[in-house]
This record gives structure tokens, sequence and C-alpha cells, in this order.
């Protein structure tokens, strides 16, 4: 990746952050939060988009972002009045925002008609009136795009709830180097301006005589004075592609003061004396001073001089400021954001790579473990004890390595609420979502494919379990429906639910479509429960007709689906009148599984725990044969399909003797259940998956392989693909036996 | 860059600054100050629009040049942006400019 497609990708990172953080900010504001640190956070993340979009040149971007940012403004400034229509339109414009940002990074465009029209709602939010359908000057937003987050802000509105300000001295003296490498003094010193107010003083005695001067040479030297509420981290970061190629010293004063008893007046007095004495020792003097010019200086200094800090103006806000808090000695970063903890950004290919690494790591262990216990060790020997130690630290390194990928739920929570707008906009409904548990963390890849089904159970849960306004209010319910989203971690699983407060699973509808579909009986007597699952049933489809939004008569069939794939279960309980709640439970890594160890045919497979439901010793009694070397196992009064693993993998060409095996009754795909008949169990373990796919090809019946504690390769069963590879077989029989006949 | 002609008996040459006083400009404002040093100056900052860290050492390297061959030296004409870019470089506009500041 070159060096500019890196850069975009981290803003476009950096973008979604920006956007998380407006999203909560919006959403805070519209729950009552009247922090002026929360609307200047708001603030900051559409104008941090746009500047970063500018150096990009995302016009379109920029454009939005613009007109967004000058409503923002008005909220900002206390011209325009939080109400909940105002959010609204700004929580929309926020998914327009979003779109476009999207649109940018993977192409396509944004739906043009949408994003006019929210460009005029947040331009007739102008209380004033004066940007209402008024175009955009393009003059206005045309800015050098700089630093991303920096705190130019600061008015009066804020300044009671602003971090506290702090004086920093900057001592910056550029190297030659750093001109040869097209850096340029005058750009950093305007940059550190933009932190906050400063005082400048040139240092030229170090500059010879014009006959003596390398014109490529450093010889200036600069000493800053900067009033910021910034940190020190924020003023390295100018100089960071500078920092080799020049003398850089920043000292904070009130570091090192006691934040108590800081006399604001006299640091003031201090900084314009300091300022004062290196202006006044400036060299060289001009050659032709007159006192004119003198009488001038002094006029312009005292005066009106940009370039020198008005230190009255900043005297004073500062003593403003001092009237509610003491100078702290580390300013609060962004109060809506809360403390926010160092992190670095590392290729996923890297983390991945360690995880592997780490998981050969746990198997070398455990080989390690088995040759000494081959070697006949005793357990109490000093090579076993320190085996132990080993085995203990393993595991640790690997629950530490894991917590890399590991991330919190917040990232797909995030984009319910937009959804949730827009369901509740199409359908009519009125409806507020309560998340809870964002912060639990579940492995990477298990987040990104809870996208799909979160959003399929989110958008069910508006459409088909909340009711309308309407029938709430005459079911004594408030007219605002309510969906819970929350995340928790249980017995080593994220365990993540979605319920709502709608009218609840209409049991003797759902019986009466699938049986006119023909999933079971008209007769059929069924538990409340048995109902309730026939939802997930494959083609079934409770909307009268197909709406937009869900029962497309796919529904609940492939959320079941996809949460399978995952390793996980769903399952849902409803009450009547009372809503309705889908409970899923999912591994927390992909990258270990839970395993069952059994032999088929003197091969060493390893079945998933998560799709057996229970084992059995087959009886003799109970095994049927059903045609075409197909058999079927009795269990509990329901005849189940029974299929020889070995068989179905071509290990053996006959069936294998059932009392001599061990059936494994495990549900697939749709709820289907069969019986796997295999060998032997030899125990269940925690097995390191290990793709066959990337490290051989793929093979049909088999999921991954793993490597066990004895150095051997051990398939892991791929269940799905055994139980539909069988039914292929018997239904090819069957279609065979159906010709000749 | 170009000597304007002179302008009278007494007038002195007048060195006009470029456009963008950056790190190219440098080096040849050194030659064409050095080629003019030794006698009475103006140089008229009316096109510039940026200044650099080390033109601003050349200019001031220049000032105290003439200070130490006791020659007169005027900046005359100030642009905004040369004002700005005098300010921004922790200079007073007034400390180095024979003209009233344009405020």
């Amino acid at each position: 990746m070159d060096a500019m497609a890196a850069i975009k990708q981290t803003f476009f990172q950096e973008c979604e952050e920006q956007l998380a953080e407006l999203e909560i900010g919006l959403l805070a504001i519209q729950d009552g939060d009247v922090n002026p640190e929360t609307v200047n956070a708001v603030f900051r993340a559409v104008h941090s988009i746009k500047g970063g979009a500018g150096a990009f040149s995302l016009d379109d971007l920029v454009h939005f972002a613009h007109v967004f940012e000058t409503a923002m403004d008005h909220l900002r400034a206390g011209r325009l009045a939080p109400s909940h229509e105002v959010l609204k339109t700004m929580l929309r414009a926020m998914d327009v925002l979003a779109d476009f940002v999207r649109a940018a990074r993977d192409g396509g465009c944004v739906d043009a008609e949408r994003s006019q029209t929210l460009a005029k709602e947040l331009r007739a939010l102008d209380p004033d009136g004066s940007g209402a359908g008024s175009e955009m000057d393009d003059e206005e937003i045309a800015f050098e795009p700089v630093l991303m987050d920096q705190s130019m802000f600061d008015d009066e509105l804020e300044a009671a709830a602003a971090p506290p300000v702090r004086l920093f001295t900057i001592r910056f003296r550029p190297k030659a180097t750093l001109y040869a490498k097209a850096n340029e003094t005058a750009l950093l010193l305007r940059e550190i301006g933009l932190l906050g107010e400063m005082a400048i003083a040139c240092d030229a005695s170090a500059l010879p005589l014009l006959s003596e001067l390398d014109p490529e040479g450093g010889y200036l030297s600069w000493t800053i004075e900067l009033l910021t509420t910034q940190d020190e981290a924020a003023i390295r970061e100018v100089f960071e592609f500078v920092e080799w190629d020049c003398d850089l010293d920043i000292e904070s004063d009130a570091a090192s003061a006691a934040p108590d008893d800081i006399d604001l007046a006299a640091l003031i007095q201090k900084m314009q004396a300091t300022v004062e004495a290196e202006l006044s020792a400036l060299s060289p003097p001009p050659t032709r001073v007159d006192p004119l010019a003198e009488a001038s200086r002094k006029d312009a200094d005292a005066s009106a001089d940009p370039g020198v800090i008005d230190l009255a103006k900043a005297r004073q806000k500062k003593s403003e400021q001092a009237v509610g808090e003491h100078l702290g000695p580390k300013p609060d970063q962004g109060a809506a954001g809360g403390a926010s903890q160092p992190t670095i950004r590392v290729d996923l290919d890297r983390v991945d790579r360690l995880i592997n690494l780490v998981g050969e790591l746990v198997i070398n262990q455990a080989m390690l473990a088995q040759r000494v216990m081959e070697a006949g060790l005793a357990r109490a020997s000093g090579v076993a004890t320190g085996l132990d130690e080993l085995e203990q630290l393993t595991r640790e390194i690997q629950d530490s390595v894991m917590a890399i990928r590991a991330q919190p739920v917040k990232s797909v929570f995030q984009r319910m609420p937009r959804l949730v707008r827009e369901v509740a906009a199409m359908t009519g409904k009125l409806v507020r979502l309560v998340t809870e548990g964002e912060n639990t963390e579940v492995d990477k890849t298990v987040i990104e494919r809870l996208a799909d089904p979160l959003t399929h159970m989110i958008r069910n849960a508006i459409d088909h379990g909340l009711e309308s306004p309407e029938a709430r209010a005459a079911a004594g319910k408030p007219e605002e429906g309510l969906v819970h989203l929350s995340a928790l971690h249980r017995s080593g699983r994220i365990v993540i639910e979605v319920s709502d407060d709608g009218a609840g699973i209409n049991r003797a509808r759902v019986k009466e479509i699938a049986a006119s579909k023909g999933l079971i009986a008209a007769d059929a007597s069924l538990s409340d429960e048995e109902i309730d699952n026939l939802i997930f049933l494959p083609g079934f489809s409770t909307a009268p007709s197909i709406s937009d939004i869900s029962g497309r008569g796919v529904g609940m069939d492939v959320v079941r689906r996809s949460i399978q794939a995952l390793g996980g279960r769903i399952s849902i309980t409803s009450r009547p009148g009372r809503g309705s709640t889908f409970t899923m439970s999912l591994p927390l890594t992909l990258a270990v599984l839970d395993g069952m160890v059994v032999t088929v045919a003197g091969q060493t497979l390893v079945v998933p725990l998560t799709a057996i439901v229970e084992t059995l010793q087959p009886k003799i009694a109970d095994v049927h044969g059903f045609g075409g070397g197909a058999r079927v196992i009795a269990i509990r009064e329901h005849f189940t399909p029974l299929i020889d693993v070995g068989r179905e993998l071509d290990y053996r060409g006959e069936n294998a003797d059932p009392l001599a095996c061990v059936a494994l009754l495990v549900e697939s795909e749709g709820g289907v259940r069969s019986a796997l008949l295999v060998d032997a169990i030899l125990g269940q373990r925690q097995v390191v998956i290990k793709s066959l796919e990337a490290n051989y090809r793929h093979v049909p019946g088999i999921a991954a392989a793993t490597i066990l504690g004895d150095g051997r390769v051990a398939l892991i069963l791929d269940v799905d693909a055994v139980v539909a590879s069988s039914r292929a077989d018997s239904a090819a029989f069957e279609q065979s036996l159906a010709t000749a006949g | 860059m170009s000597h304007a002609p002179e302008t009278g008996d007494h007038a002195p040459p007048v060195l006009e600054l470029p456009e963008f006083l950056d790190l190219k400009a440098a080096a040849p404002l050194v030659g064409q100050l050095l080629a003019l040093r030794g006698e009475e100056l103006s140089i008229d900052a009316s096109r510039v629009q940026r200044l650099g860290g080390q033109c601003l050492q050349v200019l001031l390297s220049a000032a105290m040049t003439w200070k130490a061959d006791e020659a007169p030296l005027a900046f005359i004409n100030p642009s905004p942006d040369f004002i700005e870019g005098l300010k921004r470089l922790g200079i007073a506009p007034a400390e180095f400019i024979d003209q009233e500041l344009p405020q």
C-alpha cells in the first residue's frame, strides 16, 4: 500500500471513530445532556471529518459536512435550542454524513435527493434565517487542512466547563536538515498557534553577516509561550515529523507548580515580561529605526498586533476561568469521551500471525506433556511440575493474545440506532432502542459476522414484534415501543439478547401458518416452546404481505443458520401481550473450539460440541434398516436417521455394527436431528482450529483441522455437510428405486 | 526579482522581493543582496505572498550586514502577507519596516 493510501485508510478509520463519537454525543444531547463539552465533542467530530475530507479533496463530503457543521455551530453558540426536532434532523444528517464517508471509502454514491433534503433542513435551522436556502460560498469552506484534533473552539460559552488552561514554554531551533526536507518553520509555528494563544519571540543572536551566511543553514531559534487547554502531546504532535531535525524543548509552568496555589496574574505577568524581554533583545536591530517607527511599534504592540498575543484578553479570560477552578496538572480531555487510554493501530495480519504462533505453542506444549508422560516420569518430578507451570503460562498467553483480537460489541451495536430510526420511520411505529453491555468483548471475526443476523432480528422485532402506536395505546401500553439489545459474558460465551415489549408471538397464527405451509401436521400437538420455534423453520413468514423491511420469507431461518455457522445457538421466549426475547449464545472466539474427540475406523475426529445434543449407546431393537443401506434409530419414539460417519467419509465400505459403536445425536441446519455413528469417544477438549482451505484445500464433510497432543492431525467434522450429504445419498437411492420400479 | 531603475539622483536602488520567499528563494536572494552590499538599499516587499524561515534569516542577516556597513537599508511597500509572515515568525513588523503599518 502506498503512503497516501495508508493515510487515507487511517482517515477513514478516524472517520468511523468520529461518527461514533458524533452519534454518542447527539444521543446524549437528545437525552437531555446539557454539558457544553458534549456539544463541543459533536462539533469537533464533524469538523474533523470535514478537515480530513478537505485534505483528500472529497468535495461532496466537505460540502455536506460544512452545512452540518454550520448548523452545529448554532447549537454550540446557544443560538439554537436542542429541541427534539432539531436533534432528529441532526441524527438523520449524521446518517447521511456516514453515507458520504462510506461512499468516499468504498465507491458508490449517496442518495442525492436525501442529502439535498437534509442539507436544506440543516440550513433551515439557522436561527437568523440567513442560511435558509442560501447556497454555500465555496470560499467559506476553502481552508487549509490542519491537525485533526485541535482546541480552537473555546469561547466564553464553554469557559466554565472547559479543561484547564496551561502555559507552555516551547524552545524550538530548526536545523538545516529541517528545511532540506521541505519542512517550514512558518507552518509549524502556525499550527502551534492553532492550539491556543501564543506569543513568539525570534532569537537571531546566532545569525552571521550575509557574507558568512549559508543560505540554507539554520541559525534562528524561537521561544513560544503558549496558553492552551491541550496537553504536551498535542504540541509534540505538531513537531512529529521534524523531531530529528530540530532542538525542541517544551516546559509546562503548570506542571511544576502546585495546582492549588497558582497566582494567575503573576503567571500572565511573567509571561508578558518574558515575551517583552525576548522582543527587546531581538537582534539585529533595524538599520534605520526612527522615533516615529519606534512609537508606532509600541502602539502596535499595545493595541492590536495579532502576531503578538493579546495578553490583556488572555488575562481576562484566564481570570474568568479561574473563578470556578484551579489549574489542574493535566487537562481532562473531552468530557464526553472520558479519559482515553493510549492505543496503537496494528495490522490484523500481524495479530493473526501471533495468534497462529500461540496456537502452535499450545499444541507443542501438549505434545511435550505427552512425551513426558510416555517417558514414564513421575507426576511429582521436577519436569512434570515445570510442565504444569508451562501449561498455565501458555494458557495465559493464549487468553491475552485472544484478548487483542477481542473488540467490544459496541461497533455493531452502534449501527443499530440508525436501523431503528429507519425501520421506525418506514413502519410508522414509535420505537426506543435501549442498549446494554456495549463494552462486552468478543473476537473480531464474530463481531463482523454478527451484524447481519442482529440487523435482521432488530428489524423483525420492530416490524413483527411491536404493535402500532394506536394498538399499543388501546392495550394500555405507552405508544413508544421498546427494543432492548444487550450483551453479556456467561460461562465462556457471549450472550446477546434482543427483546421487545410488543404483542409476543401469536401462537395460534404461527401454528396455522406452519400447517398451511405443510411444515407441521394440521392436528399436531405442540408445546408453546415448539410453536415458538416454528418461526425458525426455512420458508416460514408470518407477515401477510412481504414487506420491504423484513418478511422476505427468509427471516429467522437465515438468522439461525448464520448463528449456527458461528458455532452459536439461538432460542426464543415469548409471552403473549408482553413481548418476545431472542437469546443468542456465541463462542468468544473462532480460533479455538470445544470439541468431542472421537475415533472412526482408526481415524481421530473432532465433533464440535455445540452441535451435539446427547450421546447414546444404540440398542439392536432401536435400529431399523431403511433400504439402500440407510438406517434409522428410534430415540424416545422419534425415528432419526442414523449416519455412519466412517462410511460417509469413505473410511470404510460397509456400515459399522451399531452395537459396537456410539451414537451422537446432533442438531444441524434447520433444527434437523440426526444420529452420527462413531466407534468410540476419547474425550472432550478445547482444540486450536487450523484452516484446511488455507493450508490444503476444501474437503467435503470436514470443516477444519487441529493438531492433537500426540502430534497427529485430527480433522474437525462439518456436521451440517455430513448430514446433508447423507440425505442426498438417500434421495439418490430413492430416485434410483423409483426409476427401477 | 529585478532591480527597478533608479528613479532619481539620490534614490537608492530597489530590490524587489519575489512572491514566494521559500527554501528555493534563499540562495538567490543572498546572491542578489551581496551584489548590492555597501550601498543604500530599498527592499520592496509588495509582491510577497509567503515568507519562510530561511528567507527570514537572509533578510535579518542583510539588515545586520547593512548596519555593520553603516549603509541605510529600508523595507518598502510591505504586502499584508509579508507583514503577517513576519508576525508569524516572531518579528514585530514595526522593527523591520520603515513604513507606517497598514492596520
